[in-house]
């Protein structure tokens, strides 16, 4: 019994990074129908970031800000240099290896002023684990899958209470009837891209304590919230974060009951199996053609 | 069966020459010492490691006139921990550079894959981190083979006795990694309990950048097991660490020495006491030699502390495997590749890591060249991996 | 230049031959040839990843995994099973292509970057099996003791190898610009450039992406075996989602869609490797930073971007005329359909989440009439053409075209039967030629298959020399000769409308629907397009045509259906049409007027899940 409630509260820790990371990917789309590709690194930016600023003696709460200000800043030179080029391309090769060689060079950039270690980031809710019915688990890794839940909830506020949440939902509905009455569409991109990074180093903080900061740390991350985006329904932001849940949950009950080395095997066939019968996602809008 | 592989050496090297307009000379090699190791990835700081060893070593024998008169080279390439590039980085050495020798690198894995291309070559390997025990003991002969670093048969043996001796009822779980270093172990690992009556109570893996292990460490504990000896790199190293946590348990922790990086700045206290075999210590009061050779690496390779140095067993390894190489040339009186190889059996050394008397020998077992005496266990305290006894831990 | 153009192809092909003879002798040493080996491989295998990626327009972010499954194949059969090189070669081949039929099943549903993640994740699970799966792939340690290649029982020294690789690499080539230059490559380009309009022509979509996947899927098995036995050693770590995004760079590096850019592609990341070296832990930065500069500043490839250059300074000259002024019989043998009704729908419904677009459609089409369809915006006016003409399926009712049962065929399957159409914001293939825009119309029309285009066969090229003068006698037809090697995309906006009706036209259709031929053009181009429409009914062309230009429609239409909220409102001649109060009431005054527009609402509708 505790066994089965340690891969599960273990997978909804390990869900909730995916979900943040899908949510990153989900913002994005919605607007440019791009997606920074290496969102990962975005993670790493935010994670490594911090501890660097840490290093300089800066106070905790001065290095979270600045390192997700740095994130907004990467996100909106990214947006403007490797995606609004790109966007208007049919396919999506463009964006996807322009913003592939932008991770590349972040994470090896990394790798070279950072360290090939990874190391850790305090926190106040990752040094004693407490006890759920016989299963231990750091605050942080709970607080992990609600912040996901919250953002998701903060999203759906912002987007229909405010002038500009209103504008994105109009871009995420149509790009061009949204142009028409008026919306600047690619400043709403430019904006997206900028809160998706935001969201992007955030989440790297929060999980820096769980899974430790290193240059590496973004990229299994961003392409398994990827897979996990795309599942969810790339379209919706619960479909998205519960997708992450559900993934993570899989995993650790995966690693439990079958075997370690079967986790990523089973996991993406999954990923092909609902793909196959829910083309859209589970949760995604179907997009209808119009000729 | 030598002769035979001799006269396909000299076949090999003729088709090379004949296709090759002249590069490679059929018995006089360059006098260069290759190296194949991670220049880039996560496990560049090994890459590193060698090479600050290496080229130390090389000034060191350049500034005593070099090898027959000739100024020494040392040449990396990196293989990023890929066989395949480690393959083509041997036969870049051998073929195009036409180096003499070559000096191993991190992986084991690359290692693994090199021993065919290095024998068809014919060029003598000196393994220098890597530690898997097949890469030595391959059945070949001649086996061009060496090394000079650990040996995870030795290892494991060295580990287990130090198992048994904290556990009352000789209850060991294994915790290995799920790659051909933490596979090519498990083996060892067995024969190694099997040699003392034993059998693990347990056996799980873990991948690179998984996050939690409760489910693995979940079972070692329900069968029983008192010792966990872990198999795997520092970071984790430390999610193992965190996940004992989480289960409220703690056995005795033994590990191999992927996790003589920075485990104690991730695990802080958690690490503390968690033991470590490694072939060399940088850390505390160093002898004059090893002071000497710290101060050049300050100079040299942007090294400010003691703890920055990493992988510090790999750098003395390199070190003395170069120098080594250099002595078996003199010794052989030229770059004749078959010479060199023959005179390796020759040298006897005064080295970093122990004294070398003589470095090799022409069993199998002996074409390594530290031997288990010369391990060293270390402990995590306090943040540092210090030598076990200027611990408290038990 | 136009020769040049036209040869450079083989004349390549000739110059990299001499090369390859000459090669063994210019490398220094083997392993400078192990090193020219390797490119070709990677040449091998980017210019079948072109098929699919530059062709077809599907991205392919799993190749790795085929070309591992390749590699295994034989180094297991080599290995395990002593089998030799050239059985080792074949079953390689049809083991990965195999596997490529099993990637290009989700295809038929899976689009766009959702398909993209579907490759990802093949080849992750593949890298995943080869590490797991230890007994048979050794596990990270991989398998060594690869036998040495042999070929008729003789053993290949490196310098035969290269030989053989070499001509492997030629023959990947030549097939390549074979597939490119038959209908099959244009078909491709067709569907990737718009899928519905490749559909209305008769191309099966789905069979041509499994095609693309299977040869993509062959020529990355047949690299990985080429591999093997170059190499003697395979493990894991050479075939994961990194390499996938390597071979995918070859392709766009070198310039998707071109015949010589993956050959470029694959030779310039072959060599980048070595000259990064230089580089030490900067490397992988500079590898990255070289790559973000090749797509900002050649987006189009290293080959995509130096032929746009070259067209610049030397624009498409005409290759030779024209086309005759042939009657349209002639070119096409278009005869009246047979029967009485041409199309029928009974009790047609269509709804998108709750809103009926269609709602108890009834309608009837006598053969050889011009048929008006007209309504208020959002009347549901091309959403009843997309349903007759297979793009959506409908949710209940009928179709009867030429009195046989439709309602569940699919589009291509209803082009092949006689019906063709235009689209309403026009679908030319935009990249393509104008000429190729027709030729790509008369696919479902030859006879010959792929053997026979790649093989190059007399009656293959006979039949496309036919239909290439059918389809410039087409472009004569609507007079758009002079523009025939232009892109579809430099035409004026009413000489595309002429095209998409002369594209329509390669389909030999019994029935044409033009969903707005009219819009945005200026009244004398309305004038020749009525000119046109009635000559088309002259020759026995039913038409449908849906239309907010009255006059135009008025004056061509025999008969007029009146659409509005899904519903058929009123029936008849133009003028009686003209005459009904409920006509009126739709298009004039009325109090909905003042409701928001039908088609706002539409879309709204369309967009529930």
């Amino acid at each position: 019994m505790s066994s089965v409630v340690q891969y599960l509260l273990a997978g909804l820790g390990i869900g909730g990074i995916y979900a943040l990371v899908a949510l990153g990917f989900h913002i994005m789309w919605s607007s440019a129908k791009a997606v920074n590709f290496a969102h990962g690194d975005t993670l790493m930016l935010g994670a490594v970031l911090t501890i660097v600023f840490l290093d300089f003696g800066l106070p905790m709460s001065v290095a979270i800000a600045l390192a997700i200000g740095v994130s907004v800043i990467f996100g909106v030179v990214l947006e403007r240099v490797a995606i609004r080029p790109f966007a208007a391309q049919a396919r999506s090769i463009g964006w996807m290896l322009t913003t592939i060689a932008i991770g590349i060079m972040l994470e090896s950039y990394a790798t070279i002023s950072f360290g090939a270690f990874a190391r850790p980031l305090p926190s106040p809710l990752a040094e004693k684990p407490v006890i759920i019915l016989g299963a231990g688990v750091f605050p942080q890794e709970l607080l992990i899958p609600l912040a996901a839940v919250a953002i998701v909830g903060l999203l759906y506020f912002f987007q229909r209470r405010t002038q500009l949440g209103r504008a994105m939902r109009a871009v995420a509905f149509n790009r061009e009837a949204a142009g028409i009455v008026g919306i600047n569409v690619t400043r709403i991109a430019m904006i997206s891209f900028a809160l998706a990074s935001a969201l992007g180093g955030l989440s790297g903080i929060l999980v820096a304590p769980v899974i430790q900061a290193s240059a590496t740390m973004g990229l299994l991350l961003g392409i398994k919230g990827f897979a996990v985006a795309i599942i969810g329904g790339i379209t919706s932001a619960p479909g998205v974060v519960i997708a992450g849940l559900l993934y993570g949950v899989i995993e650790k009950f995966v690693d439990g009951y079958i075997s370690t080395a079967a986790r990523e095997a089973v996991g993406f066939s999954i990923v092909i199996l609902v793909l196959m019968i829910w083309p859209q996602g589970l949760f995604g809008r179907k997009e209808i053609v119009k000729v | 069966m030598q002769n035979v592989n001799r006269l396909l050496l000299v076949g090999a090297m003729a088709m090379a020459h004949s296709l090759g307009g002249g590069a490679a000379s059929a018995d006089e090699a360059n006098a260069c010492i290759g190296n194949s190791g991670p220049v880039t990835g996560p496990a560049a700081f090994g890459g590193k490691a060698i090479r600050m060893g290496a080229e130390l070593a090389v000034e060191d024998i350049n500034a005593a006139g070099g090898v027959l008169g000739q100024e020494l080279e040392f040449i990396q390439y990196d293989d990023a921990g890929a066989p395949p590039r480690g393959v083509d980085n041997v036969r870049r050495i051998g073929l195009a550079d036409n180096c003499v020798a070559m000096i191993g690198g991190y992986h084991s894995t690359v290692a693994l894959a090199q021993r065919d291309p290095i024998h068809e070559i014919g060029m003598p390997y000196v393994g220098t981190i890597a530690a898997n025990t097949k890469v030595i003991e391959n059945g070949r002969d001649p086996n061009f083979m060496f090394r000079v670093s650990a040996k995870d048969r030795w290892v494991t043996k060295f580990l287990v006795a130090e198992g048994i001796k904290r556990s009352e009822n000789n209850a060991i779980g294994i915790m290995y990694e799920n790659t051909g270093w933490g596979k090519g172990a498990y083996p060892d690992l067995q024969n190694a309990l099997r040699e003392q009556g034993l059998e693990e109570v347990g056996a799980e893996t873990f991948n690179w950048e998984d996050t939690d292990m409760t489910p693995q460490l979940i079972r070692l504990r329900d069968a029983g097991a008192e010792v966990v000896i872990m198999w795997g790199l520092d970071r984790e190293g430390n999610q193992i660490l965190r996940s004992l946590q989480k289960i409220d348990w703690s056995p005795v922790v033994i590990g191999a020495w992927g996790f003589a990086g920075n485990l104690g700045e991730l695990a802080g206290d958690l690490a503390n006491c968690a033991l470590i075999m490694q072939t060399y210590s940088w850390m505390g009061e160093l002898e004059p030699k090893a002071q000497a050779l710290y101060e050049r690496m300050q100079d040299s390779f942007d090294i400010e502390s003691q703890e920055e140095i990493r992988m510090g067993s790999g750098v003395a390894n390199a070190y003395d495997a170069v120098h080594i190489i250099a002595k078996a040339i003199e010794h052989a009186g030229s770059f004749d590749r078959a010479e060199v190889y023959e005179a390796l059996f020759e040298v006897e050394h005064e080295g970093l890591v122990t004294n070398y008397s003589p470095a090799f020998e022409r069993t199998e077992e002996r074409h390594d060249a530290i031997l288990p005496e010369a391990y060293k266990l270390t402990a995590w305290y306090g943040g540092k991996l210090l030598p076990f006894e200027q611990t408290p831990c038990e | 230049m136009m020769w040049l153009s036209r040869n450079l192809n083989w004349l390549f092909a000739v110059v990299a031959a001499v090369l390859i003879l000459a090669m063994p002798d210019i490398a220094g040493n083997e392993y400078a040839l192990r090193f020219y080996t390797l490119m070709l491989i990677y040449t091998i295998l980017a210019l079948g990843l072109n098929v699919l990626v530059g062709y077809t327009g599907l991205v392919s972010l799993g190749q790795a995994g085929l070309y591992a499954i390749g590699a295994y194949t034989a180094a297991i059969l080599a290995t395990r099973l002593g089998f030799g090189f050239v059985p080792c070669l074949i079953l390689g081949m049809v083991f990965a292509g195999s596997f490529g039929i099993l990637l290009a099943y989700p295809t038929v549903r899976v689009r766009g970057v959702y398909l993209a993640v579907v490759t990802i994740a093949f080849g992750i699970i593949v890298e995943n099996i080869a590490i797991e799966w230890d007994s048979l792939t050794g596990s990270w340690v991989g398998i060594s003791n690869v036998p040495k290649p042999t070929l008729l029982g003789l053993p290949l020294n490196h310098k035969m190898y290269f030989y053989i690789v070499g001509g492997c690499a030629l023959a990947a080539f030549a097939v390549n610009v074979n597939i490119m230059n038959s209908r099959f490559g244009r078909a491709m380009l067709a569907t990737s450039q718009s899928e519905i309009a490749a559909a209305s022509l008769g191309i099966n979509v789905t069979a041509l992406r499994t095609l693309a996947f299977v040869l993509s899927a062959v020529t990355a098995g047949a690299a990985g075996v080429l591999y093997v036995f170059l190499n003697k050693y395979i493990s894991p770590d050479i075939f994961s989602f990194s390499d996938s995004i390597r071979f995918l760079l070859m392709v766009i590096l070198g310039g998707a869609g071109t015949t010589l850019g993956p050959v470029v592609g694959a030779g310039a990341l072959s060599y980048l490797p070595e000259l990064l070296q230089q580089f030490g832990e900067w490397q992988r930065f500079v590898y990255g930073a070289l790559l973000a500069i090749v797509m900002f500043v050649l987006p189009r490839g290293i080959v995509g971007s130096a032929a746009d250059i070259l067209h610049r300074f030397f624009p498409a000259a005409r290759r030779e005329t024209d086309g005759d002024k042939r009657p349209l019989g002639e070119i096409v043998s278009i005869g009246p359909a047979g029967g009485e009704v041409c199309l029928e729908a009974k009790d047609l419904s269509l709804h998108f989440g709750g809103l009926a677009a269609l709602n108890n459609v009834n309608a009837q089409l006598s053969s050889g009439e011009i048929h008006g369809l007209i309504g208020p915006n959002g009347a549901g006016k091309s959403t009843l053409l997309n349903a007759v003409s297979g793009i959506y399926r409908v949710n209940s009712g009928r179709v009867f075209f030429l009195g046989v049962d439709t309602t569940d065929m699919r589009s291509h399957q209803l082009a092949r039967r006689g019906l063709a159409r235009t689209f309403q914001n026009t679908e030319l293939f935009q990249e393509m030629t104008v000429l190729d825009n027709v030729w790509a119309g008369f696919h479902s029309d030859y006879r010959t298959g792929l053997f026979g285009a790649i093989l190059r066969l007399p009656s293959y090229r006979k039949e496309e020399e036919k239909h290439r003068r059918a389809a410039l006698d087409l472009l004569n037809f609507v007079g758009l000769t002079d523009y025939a090697y232009e892109k579809a995309k430099s035409l004026p906006f009413g000489f595309q409308r002429k095209l998409e009706i002369a594209r329509a036209l390669a389909v030999r259709p019994k029935l044409l629907l033009l969903d707005e031929p009219a819009a945005g053009l200026t009244q004398s181009e309305i004038d020749d397009l009525r000119d046109l429409i009635i000559q088309l009914s002259d020759h026995g062309i039913t038409i449908v045509v849906v239309e907010h230009h009255m006059e135009l429609v008025m004056a061509i239409s025999s008969q007029m259906t009146v659409l509005d909220y899904g519903e058929v409102i009123a029936k008849g001649t133009a003028a009686e049409v003209q005459e009904d109060p409920k006509v009126i009431e739709a298009y004039f005054g009325s109090p909905e007027m003042l409701a928001p527009p039908p088609e706002e609402r539409l879309d709204d509708a369309e967009r529930e899940p």
